[in-house]
């Protein structure tokens, strides 16, 4: 009797440890940023983000982590994990009940921060209580987030432009358009390849090809338009086809990531590499991975630009300590740290002419290296993200009629 | 003893069984149908089996997933054999240095992809070799192992993986094996072919027909080495049920667990079937 008894304590203590405690919700909306400044002093923040780039991780852990810690009292944990993993984290989190989790802020940005908005995943609107936000962000710059509208539900953090890079050793001259692009693929087989969509970095190219040859992406920021794609897609499909068979591998193989592209192009079995990151090909020489002759170059056509963001899903614990940090990554000091190309080198968000002139000289002094285009040159060439439903079509269409055609 | 004393005994392993693995799979196939989905769905409930029906790529995956799996567990299992046989004919020093087969099985699959992509690739480490030995110049002049189309560099790291594995489970077999029976046999003027087939794969065919079904079953839905050594198109079923659930609008969700829980009954038929063939097959053999 005694075992058995044992056995259940067991159990029930299994089945207790498992369940969370429910705790007594704020409503931290509807309080002033002072309020949430002293209830997010000494307290810990979870900071849940893509953990890819170790300059990046380096920068959060040092930098960001120090300052923190100096100026609130608020002891920051970095953990890293792709955004689709924590995305499907909270959905299961959401559909189990749980009002108390472990995630404070994300960084998320595009498709992501559209699914977790519509399936209720965010907590929102905060970006109007933060100070730096209401100070220094041009609020019509960052209205959408790829066509959808961000409401106050994610606050902007970084830029990002889509370049391409080059070995100028074995390219000269670097193309300038999309049909110089097509002729010097035809002319050197095999040695151009794109990542694989749904890849982030293979579906932005494929859909800067989609602006292209289809004459421009304004035309598809009014919402999701079947019958336009349907008519406008299969001179996307040609030009992909077209090129086919002079990719790397016959275009019967893809990188599977943007990743696996860098290294094909750090070893040489491709001479062209991309990245939506314009400071990627000066970090990686700056790691000695490329070469330093390795340069970017965008095409005049046109080049997709689009904002990153913080968010704050809804079961997080500090909601106040993750608000005081997305705050902080907004404020002068911080996007010019992560500016430095020695940090991260990422674009700031600020609008210029909203900061003191000595602070908008700072920025324009920070050194970016030779392989790294200044902000004021690719924003000639920016264009805007399209509605995300397209991406989808984008990424279907892809499937049937480039991969699969025979 | 008493039934509720046995489930209360084995409660520590059957709630986690019940709960996560059992629970998964009844979720998979209740959201693969089109319930409990976090969005609204724009077609109705069973649609994404109707879909893989009529998808043409979802049969060629298939296909390409069975033929990988196949052609890998068939070697691994017939390449353990013989190196398992191999090995207890060995005296017994060299047999105790044998036992660095193991190293394999402790390093994960991930890590032999890594090994097969780095060692096999056009600008890898054997193609450097063989420029720095002079027969080749450019990259394209090495053999196109990894992207040929065939499938080629996962069945190579699927089968340099498994050996180890049915190597262990045949060499548990074989260590029960009366040697005397080998040696009565060689007496009696049997060549080594005809005892190994008549003598030696009878008495280990359990070990190795498991040691099959484990690794076929493994390398028909694993993830992680056709993630980094697949190609893109003839592509492996369990990369497309990624893209379709993590990367992809979550509408494409139903359409990931229906892939999955076809696979999953796939599975189930094929121990099934598998088993009752076998069994019926070694009812007819004569037992020594």
């Amino acid at each position: 009797m005694r075992r058995s008894t044992l056995f259940v304590m067991l159990v029930l203590m299994m089945l207790l440890v498992s369940c969370g405690g429910q705790d007594e919700k704020k409503d931290w909306l509807g309080q002033d940023f002072e309020t949430i400044t002293e209830a997010a002093k000494s307290t810990e923040v979870r900071w849940y983000m893509f953990g890819g780039w170790s300059h990046v991780n380096t920068w959060v852990d040092t930098w960001v982590k120090d300052q923190l810690l100096s100026r609130y009292g608020i002891r920051l944990v970095r953990v890293p994990m792709d955004a689709t993993i924590f995305i499907n984290k909270l959905l299961n989190e959401k559909a189990a009940g749980k009002s108390t989790g472990s995630i404070d802020l994300v960084w998320i940005n595009g498709e992501n921060f559209k699914n977790a908005k519509e399936s209720g995943l965010l907590t929102g609107p905060f970006t109007s209580l933060l100070p730096n936000f209401n100070a220094l962000i041009d609020p019509r710059s960052i209205a959408f987030d790829f066509g959808y509208p961000v409401k106050g539900y994610e606050a902007p953090w970084g830029r990002a432009q889509f370049v391409f890079e080059y070995d100028t050793v074995k390219v000269d001259p670097a193309p300038r358009t999309f049909e110089e692009l097509k002729t010097w693929i035809i002319a050197h087989p095999g040695r151009f390849t794109y990542p694989q969509p749904p890849d982030f970095t293979g579906s932005a190219f494929v859909r800067q090809v989609f602006y292209t040859v289809t004459g421009g992406a304004y035309q598809y920021m009014d919402g999701e338009n079947q019958a336009l794609f349907d008519k406008k897609s299969p001179e996307l499909w040609k030009w992909l086809n077209d090129i086919k068979p002079y990719l790397w591998q016959q275009g019967r193989v893809y990188p599977k990531d943007s990743t696996q592209l860098d290294t094909l192009f750090a070893r040489g079995e491709v001479d062209m590499s991309m990245s939506y990151h314009p400071p990627h090909a000066q970090t990686k020489i700056l790691e000695g991975s490329y070469p330093n002759t390795v340069r970017t170059f965008v095409l005049q056509d046109g080049s997709l630009a689009n904002t990153h963001f913080l968010a704050i899903p809804f079961n997080a614990p500090n909601v106040p300590g993750a608000m005081v940090v997305a705050n902080f990554l907004m404020s002068v000091e911080a996007q010019l740290s992560k500016y430095r190309p020695s940090h991260w080198g990422d674009f700031p968000v600020l609008d210029m002419n909203r900061i003191a002139p000595q602070q908008a000289a700072a920025f324009a002094a920070v050194d970016l290296g030779p392989a790294t285009l200044s902000a004021a040159f690719l924003a000639q060439y920016a264009v805007p993200e399209i509605p995300s439903g397209y991406l989808e079509m984008i990424e279907n269409g892809w499937n049937e009629k480039v991969l699969r055609e025979k | 003893m008493k039934t509720q004393t046995l489930f209360l005994h084995l409660s520590p392993l059957l709630i986690p069984y019940v709960s996560l693995f059992c629970a998964g799979v009844v979720l998979a196939a209740v959201q693969s149908v089109g319930l409990w989905s976090p969005v609204p769905l724009p077609s109705g409930l069973g649609a994404a089996y109707t879909r893989l029906w009529s998808s043409p790529w979802f049969y060629e995956m298939f296909g390409f997933s069975l033929y990988v799996a196949f052609v890998s567990a068939l070697l691994a299992t017939g390449g353990g054999t013989l190196l398992a046989c191999g090995i207890w004919g060995m005296p017994a020093l060299l047999r105790r240095m044998s036992v660095i087969y193991k190293a394999t099985l402790i390093l994960p699959h991930i890590a032999i992809g890594f090994i097969v992509l780095v060692f096999c690739s056009q600008t890898g480490v054997l193609a450097s070799l063989a420029r720095l030995v002079g027969m080749i110049t450019l990259p394209v002049q090495f053999p196109n192992i990894l992207y040929g189309g065939n499938g080629f560099g996962l069945i190579l790291a699927y089968t340099y993986k498994e050996i180890p594995f049915a190597i262990l489970m045949v060499l548990g077999l074989l260590a029960g094996f009366d040697r005397r029976l080998f040696d009565c046999a060689r007496m009696l003027g049997a060549s080594r072919v005809r005892i190994f087939f008549r003598i030696l794969v009878p008495s280990i065919a359990p070990a190795m027909h498991s040691a099959f079904i484990i690794l076929f079953l493994y390398a028909f839905g694993a993830f992680d080495i056709p993630y980094l050594l697949g190609e893109s198109k003839p592509a492996m079923l369990s990369i497309e049920v990624y893209n379709l659930y993590f990367k992809r609008d979550l509408t494409n969700r139903p359409l990931a667990l229906a892939m999955l829980m076809l696979m999953f009954c796939f599975s189930v038929l094929f121990i099934m079937i598998y088993s009752r063939v076998v069994s019926s097959l070694t009812a007819r053999e004569r037992k020594l």
